[in-house]
């Protein structure tokens, strides 16, 4: 089991007056190579859930285990070392840095683990030969198309190799064809052996026949119909 | 004697790491006060923060204090100019009684940001962090040992004043005077070298048997022998090493070698010596809490790391110490 | 381990470069400012340190002391006879009688140096035949010959001639043959200087017989300056005795406190940096907040992020150093100094044509990074852990 959360809650600013239960007793498992869908409107809670399973931070209460690691308790910097080896990020909008080339984009995320430049740039050139977009490698990131842009952030969410994809909002802002796209790649990485958790309320994503299992947030609550 | 640059450049140096040895000691008292491992409420979140904001001022006040320490130093050899009787930075900082204890407090400030550093490295390995008591009632400690180098500092060179008769250097450490003013005699050169190379064969054995097999006992003997060694090697170096180095048999003076004129020769020795001595006595100071939550494997690794690393720099300590001293012998006397 | 550390570090400052070279206005910006706060620290510590250094290499030349008949509180003529009476103390190599004065040229309105002693008598090594670019010191029955300096040359017009007249006090003229020329190595020294013989010297400043205006003794054991300058004074009460160590220390006093005083001046240009870094290093646009909580979702400690700003603190500050101590030395070495001249002159020795050169050595150059990245790098320690604490979380959404 790769995800397993039981129980889990997230209360911000517990205490005080703003004190808001984000996420109430969620239960959920996810084997290796599933492809799940959260499902839900903004602010029911998807994002804190996405973060959670994302190692961002750790749960108020319940136990969450990551790779077979407990969250709970886990002190910042543990989480980040965690993330880094077993969690993949895909942002809404991508969130790419546009003033660095697409190259240095996607090796990001090796830059703390010591991985000198030329191991670097042979991991990277890998992943944009499969994603087709050698001849973007020096280009700032600014400057390239919006399907270049969604390969780019996939390449860096697998530049380390983690099992676990996690991609908030990915087809928030593309349209239908670079969606579909989206959906393609992911379902190739899924028969890799791929981990994905995709927190999205597009009918394009969790309709799509890639999609083992649908969880519905709704108030901070897993939704059974 | 404020006006003068070197007075201002460390009354200024010391102003700032008291500046940020009290925003370390604040943020030491509130993780005293809150911290409570485990919790996510967002003050733990932002005393998990300040960890990064401690560990980053203590780093950053280590590197001062060297930088402070050598220019104390050389304020003390730039003194020596304008104080009648002074030939050297031992003159100068004999001008009155608080130049030696200024210059002692500030090299053990850095041994005690060193072990700081090293405790603060040992408890972030551990997903409990469980040094961040000791830790931070440690670094409330940094505060009054910053108050009284700053202080000790401040009177030494409030207390220079031109044209004050001192001793020089030829006078303190020289064997012709037998006035009271002599801070070592009374031990012959040769007996010196032998205990000097006694002592570096025992720690080199020691550390050796330490690297095959550890013993507690052993690791604990070889901390004392590096804190004996360390004193030791002062003594040899001041009175010994050094008027190799001047090639004047008179001419005993710790601090001249760190002069452009003998090629920042101490800069060497005391650059292998004192973090030498560091990574020496750091073993069993890491072995006191090993049985903490976790922490096991880390400091096994952490002790053969300092052991090595202890060996390694006295080897090259040792090297640069008989240097001249060979090339004495070996030249005949025209080195 | 270590070595994926030190892998890290070097990943850690390429991405610090590359940082600072995406923000290129605001890191050159604060280079800028920083270096010119470094140029007018570094060019008065090195001007100060250079003038020390020039009034040093002038003292060696003097005798070990010097002796001066005082009366009413002012300098008088000194009577040979008082040789004798330091016959009798212990370690004295040589007392040496010389007449030192100024001439003023009403006509050409220079100052020069009038040196008149016995050259052959003063001990090896204290003479200044050595600095001789051409001809020989005049022998003491040599009559009217002198050694002159560079600006004495160029004063007197002497191109191809080799004589000239000085006027006695009574305005009767007396003639010089010169016979040779200082070089220029000791300018310092020897640019407004005019050697003759005690007999010559006397009778342009119309000086009686028997008397000189000082005697410098020279002794044999530079360790007994103390010893022997305390007996001749309880010798000789009413001479001043001047010892040179006495005189260094003092120079060494006056420029120390100049220096001083000069960094507290430019303390203030200082602070004004140190505000303005703090200033920049803590405005934290929305962009940097996006990319530190990009950069920590994608596996960045806090102390990675902090590490970044600490080498770029670095490279700063390194740079402004390099900038702006080497622009100091330039302008000290190669332009004399020339935004500090109107201070300097009038109360030191710097002469128009001073030819300065400052040594740099490591004990200076820490000595202005004490005074310039290590306020740097604490104005920039909180902001930097301030953007280092962005929490990750702050990527996601929206």
């Amino acid at each position: 089991m790769l995800i397993e959360l039981s129980g889990v809650s997230k209360i911000y600013n517990q205490g005080r007056a703003n004190e808001v239960r984000a996420l109430s007793d969620i239960d959920l498992t996810v084997e290796q190579g599933c492809m799940v869908c959260l499902k839900g409107p903004s602010g029911s809670g998807k994002s804190t859930l996405l973060a959670i399973i994302g190692c961002i931070f750790p749960p108020t209460s319940g136990r969450a285990a990551i790779a077979e690691r407990q969250l709970a308790r886990l002190p910042d910097r543990f989480l980040t070392l965690h993330r880094r080896e077993t969690i993949g990020f895909i942002f809404q909008r991508f969130n790419i840095l546009p003033e660095l080339t697409v190259l240095e984009n996607i090796t990001l995320p090796l830059l703390p683990l010591g991985v000198p430049p030329k191991e670097r740039r042979q991991r990277a050139q890998e992943l944009l030969k499969r994603f087709g977009i050698t001849h973007r490698a020096q280009f700032p990131a600014g400057q390239i198309s919006g399907g270049e842009l969604q390969r780019v952030a996939i390449a860096r969410a697998l530049i380390n190799n983690q099992p676990i994809i996690l991609a908030d909002e990915p087809t928030a802002h593309l349209d239908t064809g670079l969606s579909r796209e989206f959906m393609a790649i992911m379902l190739q990485l899924k028969e890799a052996g791929k981990t994905i958790v995709i927190a999205s309320h597009d009918p394009l994503v969790f309709e799509h026949p890639a999609i083992d299992r649908t969880v519905t947030i709704k108030d901070g609550r897993i939704h059974v119909p | 004697m404020f006006l003068n640059p070197w007075s201002l450049a460390l009354s200024l140096c010391s102003l700032v790491v008291l500046v940020l040895g009290a925003v370390a000691a604040k943020t030491a008292v509130r993780v005293l006060r809150f911290w409570e491992p485990g919790s996510d409420s967002n003050r733990q979140i932002r005393l998990e923060n300040e960890i990064w904001l401690s560990s980053t001022l203590v780093a950053y006040g280590l590197g001062f204090q060297i930088i402070t320490l050598i220019l104390f130093v050389l304020a003390a050899d730039e003194f020596c100019q304008v104080i009648v009787g002074a030939m050297c930075a031992t003159g100068a900082l004999l001008a009155n009684p608080y130049g030696m204890p200024a210059l002692l407090v500030k090299l053990f400030g850095v041994f005690f940001y060193g072990f700081w550093i090293l405790l603060h490295q040992l408890d972030i390995r551990s997903e409990h962090y469980p040094l961040v008591r000791i830790k931070y009632l440690a670094l409330l400690l940094l505060l009054p040992m910053l108050v009284l180098d700053a202080s000790l500092q401040t009177l030494y060179i409030a207390g220079i004043k031109p044209d004050i008769i001192t001793s020089c250097c030829a006078v303190v450490f020289g064997e012709s005077t037998g006035g009271g003013t002599n801070l070592i005699t009374g031990y012959s050169q040769q007996g010196l070298l032998i205990a000097f190379i006694a002592s570096i064969a025992v720690l080199m054995i020691v550390g050796g048997r330490l690297l095959q097999r550890w013993h507690a006992w052993l690791a604990g003997l070889y901390a004392a022998g590096w804190l004996w060694f360390f004193v030791l090697s002062l003594v040899v170096i001041t009175t010994v090493i050094s008027s190799y180095v001047y090639a004047m048999p008179y001419h005993k003076c710790p601090f001249c070698i760190l002069k452009p004129e003998y090629h920042y020769f101490g800069f060497g020795l005391y650059g292998a010596l004192i973090p030498a001595a560091f990574f020496g006595a750091s073993v069993p100071l890491a072995g006191l809490v090993r049985g903490r939550g976790g922490l096991g494997g880390v400091v096994d690794r952490y002790q053969r790391l300092a052991v090595r690393l202890s060996l390694v720099l006295l080897v090259i300590f040792s090297g640069l110490s008989f240097y001249h001293y060979l090339k004495y012998l070996i030249s005949g006397g025209e080195g | 381990m270590a070595q994926s550390n030190l892998e890290k570090q070097l990943n850690i400052l390429d991405y610090a470069l590359s940082s600072l070279w995406r923000h290129r206005l605001k890191s050159l910006s604060v280079l800028l400012v920083f270096a010119a706060v470094i140029f007018l620290l570094a060019s008065f510590q090195m001007v100060t340190q250079a003038l020390s250094d020039k009034a040093k290499q002038v003292l060696t030349h003097t005798p070990e002391i010097t002796l001066q008949k005082m009366s009413a509180g002012r300098q008088e003529a000194i009577p040979l006879a008082y040789r004798d009476k330091l016959a009798g103390i212990f370690g004295i190599r040589r007392v040496v009688p010389r007449i030192w004065g100024y001439y003023f040229d009403e006509v050409r309105l220079a100052n020069s140096t009038v040196m008149g002693m016995a050259v052959d008598e003063m001990p090896e090594g204290n003479r200044l035949d050595a600095a001789l670019a051409k001809g020989a010191m005049p022998g003491p029955d040599e009559q009217g010959r002198v050694v002159v300096g560079h600006s004495i040359t160029k004063a007197l017009d002497l191109a191809g001639r080799t004589t000239f007249s000085l006027f006695r006090p009574d305005l009767s003229l007396k003639p010089f043959e010169v016979s040779g020329e200082f070089s220029r190595d000791t300018d310092i020294l020897t640019n407004d200087l005019i050697v003759m013989n005690l007999a010559d010297a006397r009778d342009l400043f119309s000086i009686p017989a028997g008397l000189v205006t000082d005697l410098c003794v020279y002794v044999a054991n530079p360790k007994e300056i103390d010893t022997i300058a305390k007996k001749i004074s309880e010798t000789l009460p009413s001479v001043r005795v001047l010892t040179r160590p006495q005189i260094q220390k003092t120079y060494q006093v006056v420029f120390g406190w100049r220096s001083g005083f000069g960094s507290i001046c430019l303390l203030s240009a200082l602070a004004a940096f140190v505000i303005l870094a703090w200033d920049k290093a803590s405005g934290l646009s929305p962009e940097e907040r996006r990319e530190i909580a990009i950069l920590k979702v994608l596996g960045w400690e806090t102390s990675d992020i902090l590490a970044v700003r600490f080498w770029e603190s670095v490279i700063v500050s390194g740079l402004a150093c390099l900038v702006g101590m080497t622009a100091a030395y330039i302008h000290v070495v190669y332009c004399a100094a020339a935004l500090f001249r109107p201070v300097l002159m009038g109360w030191s020795v710097l002469r128009p044509d001073l030819h300065l050169l400052p040594r740099m050595a490591v004990g200076d150059i820490l000595l202005i990074f004490a005074f310039t990245v290590i306020p740097y790098l604490a104005a920039t320690v909180i902001p930097a852990w301030r953007s280092a604490t962005v929490p990750a979380d702050s990527a996601l959404g929206g």
